[in-house]
């Protein structure tokens, strides 16, 4: 036997142990993301966190408030006039329901009323006011490095970690979703696409010719030349990719796949939602997809984006409106989850397992421009709806005149705002993942876990 | 006991096969003998790069959608739409710009980026587009009669045999296939792709002889080699380089 020999039968004496030892065991053991769901959710263009999450009411210092001047205030639920700005002009009052700990601006709507699920991250340290950056930054937690993303998203990770068994592991409409690093699995990899509908064209099939069967031969007589290529590269990574995805493809073009892609069939199946909704209506369709998704049990996360939040001029009267169409939405959400039994344990319900988390790139300058908008600010405000965070609790704040973020605990760094690298981290880690697998920034914020 | 067994069993795995020295006996077992650079004439002072070389790349979609209009007829974008939904409309085919995302090309006006890596959902409409493109040539060029002129065909660039195909007859006309697809000849594959393929042929072809036989649009042994074309479209090495 020479040396090379002698070392493979080492290689494999070594896995025969560790296959029969305890790290067996322990990968046999169900992580704390077994049978858990994630929803992530970009409001992109940067939200007024001054009518949200953070409100501001009073004129003070750089702050000119949300008023009846500014701000169509007609179809905001929660407006009720605070307080006169200026001869005829009102601000609003702060919205804040019994028992809540949580102060809410007028655009909350009706997830107000789900304080006690809800756990608002204000003063976060964004440091930038592009929204590329700003909206990469806010999904991986790192800066763009030149025009390059440098680092995975939030949903890839959460996929990666706990989905590549699900048929589809991510699903991202318009999220920015990254996937970088030799090491993730590929079934991880976020479906980009544009709109749900979309994909359901994708998957249809024709029996016209040929049967499912003959394609079912094809696909895996494919799976196995990617396999065999991947034995003869230097870097096996990307025919190994496309083995595992073959291996899915089956999974996708057959049972009810298909119809999860449907738009009709996905608004029949979550009539609550709100699909005429004046600015958010498109974006209810993911909603409805992601809880028939992991109604079935076919995702392990779902991420889109929410646009229309870049209010530089007078459009920035309807900012309200849109915010309050995408919380009301979100307060539905939890509603159907709450009464959705989870598809694999049994007595729980999916509300129980799903965790939710809304990010901007940035929030909107404290100041009303001379265009009646505003434009974008250093500060940033996040929700997360998740049993793994302490909910009616409100992490972090803003400089009350400046709107800047300011300290909000201490960090192996010394004593500052959170970032958005934090919050992700501390997202990761509330599943029992280390943040550093994935992430090179980012601190775990213990106090806000259960 | 089971620990023992399991831990023998890897051990022998291990030990069982070498494939650098099975591919040296191959090698020489073929006549090509190997030979150091350095014994080259001309290589003896030249460096060799020894670095670890990157993996096989995704092409960028404009390409490969390029190659699929190139090869099924030189149609434009439009006609080749027209072409693949026929007159059963999106049975087989939708529009281009359904599939242009899934494909990976860049949205600038949503602002998605390209993809540079498969996802699922990409090999999904690989297979969806493939098929229509395939079922179509089938169609055009060897389910018609009198079939068109030889030098016409795009796909299926020979004549099929009237019987059922021998394993030489059947890698002479998959050969032709290989190198319009991927570019090189099949011999040179880096696994028995030949073989592969004619298992293919065969399982389809018998599928749609056996009695009970789901109805098909084309004939079994164009089945089969329209079974040979989804799996040559869609092959990893037609989508990388």
């Amino acid at each position: 036997m020479d040396r090379r020999n002698f070392l493979k039968c080492l290689g494999g004496a070594g896995a025969a142990a560790l296959a029969s030892g305890p790290m067996l065991r322990a990968l046999a053991e169900p992580s704390a993301g077994e049978g858990e769901f994630f929803v992530f959710i970009h409001a992109s263009g940067g939200w007024d966190v001054t009518v949200g999450l953070d409100p501001r009411f009073e004129a003070k210092g750089l702050i000119d408030p949300a008023t009846t001047r500014n701000l169509d205030t007609a179809a905001l639920t929660r407006w009720k006039d605070g307080g006169a700005i200026e001869v005829g002009e009102q601000s609003f009052a702060p919205v804040q329901p019994a028992g809540s700990k949580l102060v809410f601006g007028p655009a909350i709507g009706d997830l107000a009323d789900k304080y006690d699920r809800l756990t608002v991250f204000n003063g976060l340290a964004v440091n930038t006011v592009s929204h590329g950056d700003g909206t990469v930054f806010a999904a991986t937690g790192r800066h763009l490095a030149g025009g390059r993303v440098p680092a995975s998203s939030i949903d890839a990770i959460m996929a990666n970690e706990f989905g590549v068994g699900q048929i589809l592991p991510s699903v991202s409409v318009r999220f920015p979703s990254s996937f970088v690093g030799q090491h993730l699995d590929r079934r991880a990899m976020p479906l980009l696409v544009d709109g749900i509908g979309s994909m359901g064209r994708a998957l249809a099939r024709t029996n016209m010719n040929l049967g499912v069967d003959d394609r079912s031969a094809v696909t895996a007589m494919l799976s196995q030349e990617a396999q065999d290529l991947a034995k003869v590269s230097n870097d096996p990574s990307a025919m190994q990719g496309f083995a595992l995805q073959l291996q899915a493809l089956t999974k996708m073009t057959g049972g009810p796949v298909q119809t999860l892609f449907d738009s009709a069939k996905l608004q029949a199946a979550q009539p609550t939602f709100n699909y005429r909704a004046q600015y958010m209506g498109p974006v209810a369709t993911n909603f409805a997809f992601a809880v028939e998704a992991m109604k079935a049990n076919l995702v392990r996360s779902v991420a889109f984006a929410a646009g229309g939040f870049d209010t530089h001029n007078s459009s920035y009267v309807d900012q309200g409106q849109k915010q309050q169409e995408l919380f009301d939405m979100i307060a539905r959400l939890i509603e159907v989850l709450d009464a959705t039994p989870h598809p694999t344990k049994t007595g729980r319900r999916l509300g129980e397992h799903t965790h939710i988390m809304v990010v901007s790139e940035f929030c909107r300058t404290p100041q009303i421009n001379q265009t009646m908008g505003r434009d974008h600010y250093p500060n940033g405000s996040a929700l997360v709806v998740s049993p793994k965070f302490k909910s009616n609790m409100a992490y972090g704040s803003s400089d009350p005149e400046q709107l800047l973020p300011r300290a909000s605990g201490k960090f192996y760094d010394g004593e500052r705002a959170a970032t958005p690298a934090d919050l992700l981290a501390t997202f990761v880690g509330a599943f029992g993942v280390d943040p550093r697998k994935y992430m090179r920034d980012g601190e775990v914020i213990k106090e806000v876990l259960r | 006991m089971k620990r023992l067994t399991l831990a023998a069993m890897v051990m022998l795995a291990a030990c069982a096969k070498d494939p650098d020295r099975d591919a040296a006996e191959e090698a020489k077992n073929n006549g090509v003998p190997s030979t150091p650079a350095s014994d080259l004439p001309g290589h003896g002072s030249l460096a060799q790069d020894n670095t670890t070389k990157e993996g096989p790349r995704l092409l960028p979609a404009e390409v490969y959608i390029q190659a699929y209009l190139d090869i099924f007829g030189g149609l434009s974008p439009l006609a080749a739409e027209l072409a693949s939904r026929g007159k059963e409309g999106s049975a087989l085919f939708d529009t281009w710009r359904d599939y242009l995302a899934s494909l990976g090309m860049p949205d600038y006006e949503k602002d998605i980026s390209r993809v540079t890596q498969t996802n699922a959902m990409m090999l999904a409409t690989f297979e969806r587009v493939g098929i229509a493109l395939c079922d179509r040539a089938a169609e055009r060029e060897l389910d018609t009669t009198p079939r068109p002129a030889l030098a016409t065909r795009t796909v299926f660039g020979f004549e099929p045999t009237a019987a059922a195909p021998t394993e030489a007859e059947f890698a002479e006309r998959f050969d032709v296939m290989h190198r319009t697809f991927i570019g090189y000849p099949a011999k040179l594959a880096e696994t028995p792709r030949t073989a592969r393929f004619f298992e293919l042929y065969k399982s389809v072809v018998a599928k749609h002889t056996e009695k009970g036989a789901p109805a098909s649009g084309l004939t079994p042994a164009n089945a089969g080699w329209a079974a040979v074309c989804y799996g040559l479209v869609r092959h990893p090495e037609f989508h990388t380089y």
